[in-house]
């Protein structure tokens, strides 16, 4: 064992030479931010941001992080609504892919038990297919679906996720049978876009950045993302441009637990406003690549809910979650 | 070891391994039936459950054949008492943790539990010894490495 | 030519005194990190990244590749000495390599799994330099069926780790396989088997089972058996180094583990672990001591730990050609790039060479340094066996837990580790063979999954197994492997007859 410890002294001795935070000006609040997934995700690089951007910028004197993995954030919300009622410091990181899952996994807690804070980052979903396929824009895809749905492959993220939901919500759109939905999950990023760049698909949806440096090099091509309108810094056109009705999300937000009161959590949506707003933060989002869209308070309560009505009627529509 | 001539009784703990295979073979079973939903293309959820259950059905009958036939390997003599005493020991670290005692707690004590079991007497030096193993895990990584280890009274202290 | 010129010049970078510091440190921090078991290799990149973000893009990478290479010697350690797999892909090692320890072989376990660690990774590299562009373009072409059809060939190659009993073989693999089923269905989005328990919805780790299988597992046993006969373990029996009959044994397993390993790792789904359980058979089979597998044969921990090295670098070719993050550490190495707002990508060759090129020397460097770091220090591992056994015993089970609850800091998770653990006890005491269960709990939800992707693509039609060229060859060489061992057996029969 002793050159074991002897490893852990020396890391610790330099970790504790190389990580030495500044801490600027002390501020009187403490709050503890709860990632509900492991290390190295999405959840957890918001949840670790903001811990860095609230104490650079001196909203809070200290954040703590902690880690509650497990069934697409449905275990951190129980423990968030059970065990930490009434507990005006704690925040949890949330997500659209939240909404889906708790209704696919059939959670006993739901997204109408705790206080919505705010919504801080978004990204939108990008179709893609392979360079050479004959489509070429959201209306031949449209049609080749209208055409018939089944011979129409989609690879992306796990079932019942933004990416599933966005390509029901294209089916629609496009004027065929959602529940024909040829849709391929797979558990990576990596996997799903190999089988795409193999041509083993029709067509690919996630994140506009996992197929950037792709579309880029030429390798595949962008049908279209799936934003309202046009999104700057990236030259695409929008589905909805080409015809096609389609407006969807991959958002990410934070979340109180029930039983604060509204002073604090009127507390709680000024610490995330003047985060928002604070240099530490934009420069955050700026070095991870994500788009800012802010949205707190009462507007973000009721777009939640909005989200989750609209997701339940379209996983019953592909027969994921039986209504 | 000429199992053929000495051991032709029915083997006991052999013929409780079959039925436990018989009863899990029954649980899949029972779940695969309450999948509500199936895949519009290609085999469903259900397939699979129903491959492992048909195998795991064929080999708990030949489980169950081999122990009639006296088949299992020759048992030594075993010693409970340590093995209730680990397994305390990480029942002390489950409830502990579940209930907020922290992880150095359960830690320190499931150290002693073990040491005790391989036959060591000095309960009260295992635990210090213990005590100052887990506060220096808990010191390297839930302070320097930022990792969430389960927070009780000492954790936080620090 | 130019690869060679670029090669050269990421090695002079790389080979700066700063950037050897920045070497030293990360091989030792990922080591000592990576010795918990639970935390491998990703886990530990993941919890050190931090610290590489203060340095330049040249030193960052080099800590990087040497924390990387540290957390996976790391787990190979704890396999051997303690029989705690850090990480799934070391599973294996642990079947001979902790046979070997206890034997008092200890060293030359350590000594072979980090040479050929060395080996493996120095020719996956160079493969990695040199033959990516082309390997990619291969590896894009495995669709579904095709990686149905390669489990289809882990699975018959499996029965190497069986035993002498094909029934309790079998029975081991189908418990893996049940374990497999367990949590969300990836396809439909359902839960299987978890009888309403939200934390079972994401299914049974893989290093919380054989964690639990093999390290409480044995402690049980151990323990329940002290009265009848005391285990002694000698740190070092014979030669603590690698004996010249430990080399001409060693040698080809390494090669053969880099063959495997390299181009399964590079395959978008191909993984780690799948090259290790080819490597073991297929050491089993040519190994000129098969009296010695299943006790400590020096075949099993070379072949193995070379090719779960090779394989790793393996999955920097589609990292680096198209940007694909195939594993979890590559997903992390990735954050990394991403943090000076690069994306790995068709584009980075071009783009950034002298980046590409650095991290590829450092993961020579990282690779030298940490054989020539350990090599010396095997005597230093191995005294850990000397630790009176309550303390060996008692810190094994505090690191296997704190491995589990670092990962996952649930007591649920710590519940199905002593599970796991009182299985592995049962499984000794009536004599089933343990690993077939890990393995049927890694290649169990690939095998069903790539099915039904295959089928769904094909709108149901089996056909699709047959018409991929890939596919059917590798069904062929399944069958093959699974019928040969009965016809050569026949044909012995007969010779005998003739005689």
């Amino acid at each position: 064992m002793s050159r074991n410890r002897k490893g852990l002294w020396r890391s610790a001795l330099a970790v504790a030479a190389i990580a030495g935070f500044v801490t600027s000006a002390a501020a009187q609040m403490e709050l503890k931010i709860m990632a509900p997934a492991g290390p190295g995700g999405g959840w957890d690089q918001t949840a670790r941001s903001m811990q860095q951007a609230l104490t650079q910028a001196g909203i809070a004197k200290g954040v703590q992080v902690t880690n509650v993995p497990g069934a697409g954030g449905s275990i951190g919300l129980a423990q968030l609504v059970n065990n930490s009622k009434g507990d005006a410091n704690q925040l949890m990181v949330m997500g659209y892919v939240m909404v889906g899952s708790l209704l696919t996994n059939k959670s006993p807690v739901s997204l109408d038990q705790v206080t919505p804070i705010a919504r801080l980052t978004a990204e939108y979903e990008a179709i893609v297919v392979p360079a050479d396929s004959p489509i070429k824009n959201a209306q031949d895809l449209a049609a080749a679906i209208k055409a018939d749905p089944a011979k129409v492959t989609w690879a992306g993220g796990s079932a019942g996720g933004v990416d599933h939901i966005a390509a029901a919500l294209f089916t629609q759109a496009a004027g065929a049978d959602p529940t024909k939905l040829n849709y391929i999950p797979f558990s990576g990023g990596g996997e799903a876009l190999a089988a795409i760049l193999g041509g083993k698909v029709t067509a690919g949806i996630s994140g506009y950045g996992e197929f950037e440096s792709q579309i880029k090099a030429g390798k595949l091509r962008l049908i279209g993302l799936t934003s309202p309108s046009r999104v700057p810094n990236i030259d695409a056109p929008t589905i909805k441009e080409q015809g096609v009705d389609l407006d969807i999300a991959n958002w990410r937000g934070v979340v109180a637990p029930p039983g604060i009161s509204d002073e604090q959590r009127k507390q709680l949506v000024d610490a995330m406003d003047k985060m928002s707003k604070s240099k530490e933060w934009q420069a955050i989002l700026n070095q991870k690549g994500w788009m800012d869209s802010y949205m707190s308070g009462d507007a973000f309560a009721k777009f939640l809910q909005n989200e989750q009505a609209r997701t339940k009627e379209v996983l019953a529509s592909v027969g994921l979650v039986k209504s | 070891m000429d199992r053929s001539s000495t051991h032709r009784r029915p083997d006991a703990a052999g013929l409780l391994i079959a039925l436990i295979l018989f009863v899990i073979t029954g649980l899949i079973w029972w779940d695969m039936t309450t999948l509500q939903i199936s895949s519009v293309y290609g085999p469903g959820p259900k397939a699979m459950p129903i491959v492992v259950a048909s195998g795991l059905l064929l080999l708990a009958i030949a489980n169950a054949i081999i122990a009639f036939r006296g088949g299992l390997p020759e048992r030594e003599s075993l010693d409970w008492k340590p093995i209730l005493l680990i397994l305390g020991g990480l029942a002390a670290l489950v409830a502990l943790i579940a209930h907020g005692g922290g992880f150095i707690l359960g830690t320190t004590i499931l150290f002693a539990a073990t040491a005790a079991a391989f036959g060591r007497r000095a309960f009260l030096t295992d635990l210090v010894i213990g005590f100052v193993l887990a506060i220096l895990i808990f010191v390297v990584f839930a302070k320097l490495l930022a990792l969430s280890l389960p927070m009780g009274p000492i954790e936080n202290l620090f | 030519m130019d690869a060679f010129i670029a090669l050269a010049n990421g090695l002079t970078v790389a080979l700066q005194p700063i950037n050897l510091l920045f070497a030293l440190i990360g091989v030792l921090l990922g080591t000592a990190v990576g010795v918990l078991p639970g935390i491998g290799p990703a886990l530990t990149v993941a919890l050190l990244l931090p610290i590489t973000f203060r340095l330049d893009p040249g030193g960052s990478l080099i800590m990087f590749a040497g924390i990387y290479y540290g957390g996976m010697y790391g787990g190979s350690t704890t396999s051997i000495l303690i029989n705690t797999p850090g990480e799934s892909a070391s599973m294996v090692t642990a079947l001979e390599g902790n046979k070997m320890a206890k034997a008092g072989r200890g060293g030359p376990a350590l000594a072979t799994s980090a040479i050929g660690s060395f080996v493996a990774g120095t020719i996956a590299t160079i493969g990695l330099a040199f033959l990516a562009p082309y390997l990619v373009d291969i590896a894009i072409q495995f669709g579904p069926e095709d990686y149905f059809a390669l489990m289809c060939v882990a699975f018959v190659t499996v029965s190497a780790t069986f035993g002498d009993s094909p029934v309790r073989g079998l029975t081991s693999l189908f418990i893996g396989l049940v374990l497999g089923l367990v949590g969300i269905d990836l396809l439909t989005g359902q839960a299987r088997l978890t009888f309403g328990v939200p934390e079972l919805l994401d299914g049974v780790e893989v290093t919380t089972l054989a964690v639990g299988l093999f390290a409480i597992g044995e402690a049980l046993y151990v323990s329940s058996r002290r009265h009848l006969h005391e285990e002694k373990l000698e740190p070092v029996r014979g030669s603590l180094w690698m004996t010249k009959a430990d080399w001409k044994r060693s040698w080809k397993p390494w090669l053969r583990g880099a063959a495997f390993g390299f181009p399964i790792g590079a395959l978008p789904a191909g993984g780690a672990e799948i090259p290790t359980f080819l490597s073991y058979s297929t050491e089993k089979k040519l190994t000129k001591h098969p009296e010695e597998f299943g006790h400590g044969a020096i075949e099993g921990v070379a072949g193995p730990e070379s090719a779960n090295n090779a394989a790793a670098a393996g999955t920097l070719v589609p990292l680096l050609t198209l940007g694909l993050p195939t594993s979890a550490t590559a997903a992390m190495l990735l954050a990394g790039f991403q943090q000076y707002g690069l994306n790995p990508g068709p584009l980075l060759f071009a783009e950034r060479p002298e980046l590409v090129w650095g991290l590829i020397a450092s993961l020579f460097i990282a690779n030298a340094m940490l054989l020539v770091l350990n090599l010396p220090l095997v005597g230093l591992w191995v005294r850990l066996l000397a630790i009176p056994q309550p303390w060996l015993y008692a810190g094994i089970l505090v690191f296997a837990t704190m491995g589990t609850i670092a990962a996952n800091p649930s007591p649920v998770e710590i519940v199905m580790l002593s599970v796991f653990g009182v299985l592995g006890f049962l499984m000794r005491r009536f004599d089933y063979p343990i690993a077939p269960v890990v393995v049927g709990l890694i290649l169990g939800p690939i095998a069903e999954s790539q099915l039904r992707r295959a089928l769904s693509i094909s709108l149901g039609d089996p056909m699709v197994l047959l018409e991929s060229p890939i596919s059917a060859t590798l069904l062929t060489i399944a069958l093959i492997a699974l019928i040969l061992p009965f016809v050569l057996k026949g044909m012995g029969r007969f010779k005998a007859v003739e005689d």
